[in-house]
């Protein structure tokens, strides 16, 4: 192919097509979570996330093979009368906190730095892009995936207790359990898309913001850890510390979803956590205006932050 | 300032009084021009105000004085239909990490109101007008900085804007890339229904590409109109280029009435009151009668860089 003989059509044609004047957020969702689904660790995280609900898995069909086969003495039927089911998705919950974590590093706190560092920015807002339009994409392509690795796992685990233990009370003991779980699945997206921006505009590199979100996630959890040692000093419930346990990143979220659920939590295999009953859930309104303040914070934050060229104020 | 253009052009921006500030500093100061249709140069030193008129019109920076309107739309109150008919290229090295050519290209298309599969079609179009078409699937961050330059123009291109903002966009090339990058600019903004403003502070890049030029020094304007006119000398001396020197041709054009403004070896700078037709003849009239050899005769122009500086100072 010679230049003075292209085969492709080297020409210029002026574009005379629709240029739609409605929002500019969807595309800029789109392509955070396009940017996201590409990375192979996101999905391993993903799928890692819900490792409780895949040890729960076994154990409940374990229980529910050996009560199949045994006289109707053995253990395994109290073993699912005693069982709460809400608790169990609790408790996925809660172990899965520290994959959303990572998977909010991954994913989250690059997304305002990185456009920092490669000065991304110029190229959203010389389009009819607003900040508002940037911020709420970024935001919205974050929780979608977010909510996605939360939902997914939790539903399918619904599905197969629903389908497999239905005789356990799945359904019957509490009836509005799946839209409980509804509830409760855009708390941590929510919370991490929101904190995630929020630190993403302070930098221009997305391994500073990550670390400096990774730091405050596990100062908060030693914390908490300090606090439920101090609660295992003293043999039991104390109010101070029953309320600081919730004073981090993961306890936040965990303490929201106790209050959605209506359950202070239980470990299926009695006792746990040095044998002390987990902590009683918190008050729910502070604790969701605490949980909303950092969130608008954030975000306010962030859209403080962002813009296309460098301002001097007066 | 020199004088309009005799031909009236449908200005692109009008820009009055137009003040914007940096905190104390001041960036462009009661600026007024209108800028017509067409590929214009804006012109100046480094820290003139180039960037800043352009991310003015871009509606970046709020003017602390005065108005502008783009396409007669007000750059404060509707800024978002402005950027929707302008594209930027803008200075600094800019990509949206992790994409590829094509994928930056759409998603600007995107942005700018262009439903996906259209948006994809065009940024295949562009991509192959702007030299890109082998690369396109190659994530950005591997490009060298020709080819990010071109990439930029790119996603400027990719809407169909009515008006393209260059800023510096022969910045950091390579003699070839600065060319290719020029003939670019050229063939996009003729002939194309689009019009271009190129930022510079390189007089052989506005030179080249540009039939108008707005001069900026210090925040103010300096000069605008085409750039013939920046470019003509006062008193319309004309050039005559000669095979060889030849005395007698320069003495009988003086006793014909001919200052002789400056003459080298074989091209002399002559100036006489009469039309352009009139000295054309008493020219070849000189010849004939002394044997020179003419071989160029044109109205004397000053180059660009010496027009330059005489506005800017």
């Amino acid at each position: 192919m010679s230049p003075a003989n292209p085969i492709a059509d080297l020409t210029y044609r002026n574009y005379d097509g629709p240029l739609e004047s409605g929002y500019r957020w969807w595309p800029v969702a789109k392509m955070t979570m396009r940017m996201a689904i590409k990375k192979k660790s996101f999905w391993w995280l993903g799928i890692f996330s819900g490792w409780w609900y895949f040890v729960l898995s076994i154990v409940f069909y374990v229980w529910d093979v050996l009560a199949a086969n045994a006289s109707p003495n053995t253990p395994a039927p109290n073993f699912f009368k005693t069982l709460i089911w809400k608790d169990q998705f609790l408790a996925a919950f809660s172990e899965s906190q520290l994959f959303l974590l990572l998977i909010a590093l991954l994913i989250g706190v690059g997304a305002i730095a990185n456009d920092n560092k490669t000065n991304a920015l110029l190229i959203y807002f010389s389009k009819p892009c607003t900040k508002a339009d940037y911020l709420i994409g970024k935001w919205v392509g974050i929780f979608l995936c977010l909510l996605g690795v939360v939902a997914a796992p939790t539903i399918l685990f619904f599905m197969y207790c629903a389908l497999s233990y239905r005789q356990y009370g799945i359904l019957s003991d509490d009836p509005w359990l799946i839209l409980k779980l509804f509830l409760v699945f855009p708390i941590a997206p929510a919370f991490h898309a929101s904190v995630a921006l929020g630190i993403s505009s302070l930098f221009d590199q997305g391994r500073l913001a990550g670390a400096v979100y990774a730091g405050l996630y596990f100062i908060g959890l030693i914390f908490t850890k300090a606090i439920e040692g101090i609660r295992f000093a003293n043999g039991g419930s104390q109010p101070f510390a029953d309320t600081a346990f919730y004073f981090s990143i993961d306890g936040l979220q965990i303490g929201l979803a106790k209050d959605v659920l209506h359950t202070s939590g239980s470990n299926i295999f009695g006792g746990g956590r040095g044998m002390l009953p987990p902590p009683s859930a918190p008050h729910f309104l502070p604790f969701a205006m605490v949980y909303l303040v950092i969130c608008a914070a954030s975000l306010l934050l962030a859209y403080s932050r962002i813009r296309a060229v460098e301002v001097i104020g007066s | 300032m020199h004088s309009a253009s005799t031909v009236t052009l449908m200005p692109v921006c009008e820009i009055r009084n137009l003040t914007v500030n940096y905190g104390r500093f001041v960036a462009l100061k009661d600026f007024s021009v209108d800028i017509p249709e067409g590929c214009v140069g804006l012109l100046g030193p480094n820290g003139a105000g180039k960037t800043t008129l352009l991310k003015t019109i871009m509606g970046f920076l709020t003017p602390a004085a005065g108005s502008a309107t783009v396409v007669g739309k007000d750059v404060v109150r509707d800024s978002l239909e402005i950027r929707q008919i302008v594209g930027l290229m803008p200075e600094q090295d800019c990509h949206i990490p992790g994409l590829s050519a094509v994928s930056f290209v759409s998603f600007a298309g995107e942005l700018a109101g262009m439903p996906p599969a259209q948006a994809l079609r065009r940024s295949h179009e562009v991509l192959e007008y702007c030299g890109l078409g082998e690369a396109r699937y190659r994530s950005v961050e591997t490009y060298s900085t020709g080819m990010k330059q071109r990439i930029k123009l790119a996603q400027a291109l990719v809407h169909g804007p009515k008006l393209l903002l260059l800023d510096e966009p022969t910045n950091g090339l390579d003699p070839a890339g600065r060319e290719q990058m020029l003939d670019l600019i050229k063939s996009v903004s003729h002939g194309k229904g689009i019009n271009v403003i190129v930022s510079s502070h390189l007089l052989p890049d506005i030179e080249r590409v540009c039939d108008q030029v707005i001069v900026v020094a210090g925040g103010t304007l300096r000069s605008s109109g085409p750039m013939k006119d920046l470019k003509k000398i006062q008193g319309r001396p004309v050039d005559v280029e000669l095979r060889e020197q030849n005395n007698e041709f320069i003495e009988v054009l003086r006793k014909k009435g001919f200052e002789v403004i400056s003459a080298a070896t074989y091209r002399c700078r002559l100036q006489a009151p009469g039309t352009p037709e009139e000295l054309c003849h008493q020219i070849i009239q000189a010849a004939t009668e002394t044997g020179a050899q003419v071989r160029g005769f044109q109205m004397a122009e000053r180059s660009l860089e010496e027009a330059f500086m005489e506005v800017i100072q």
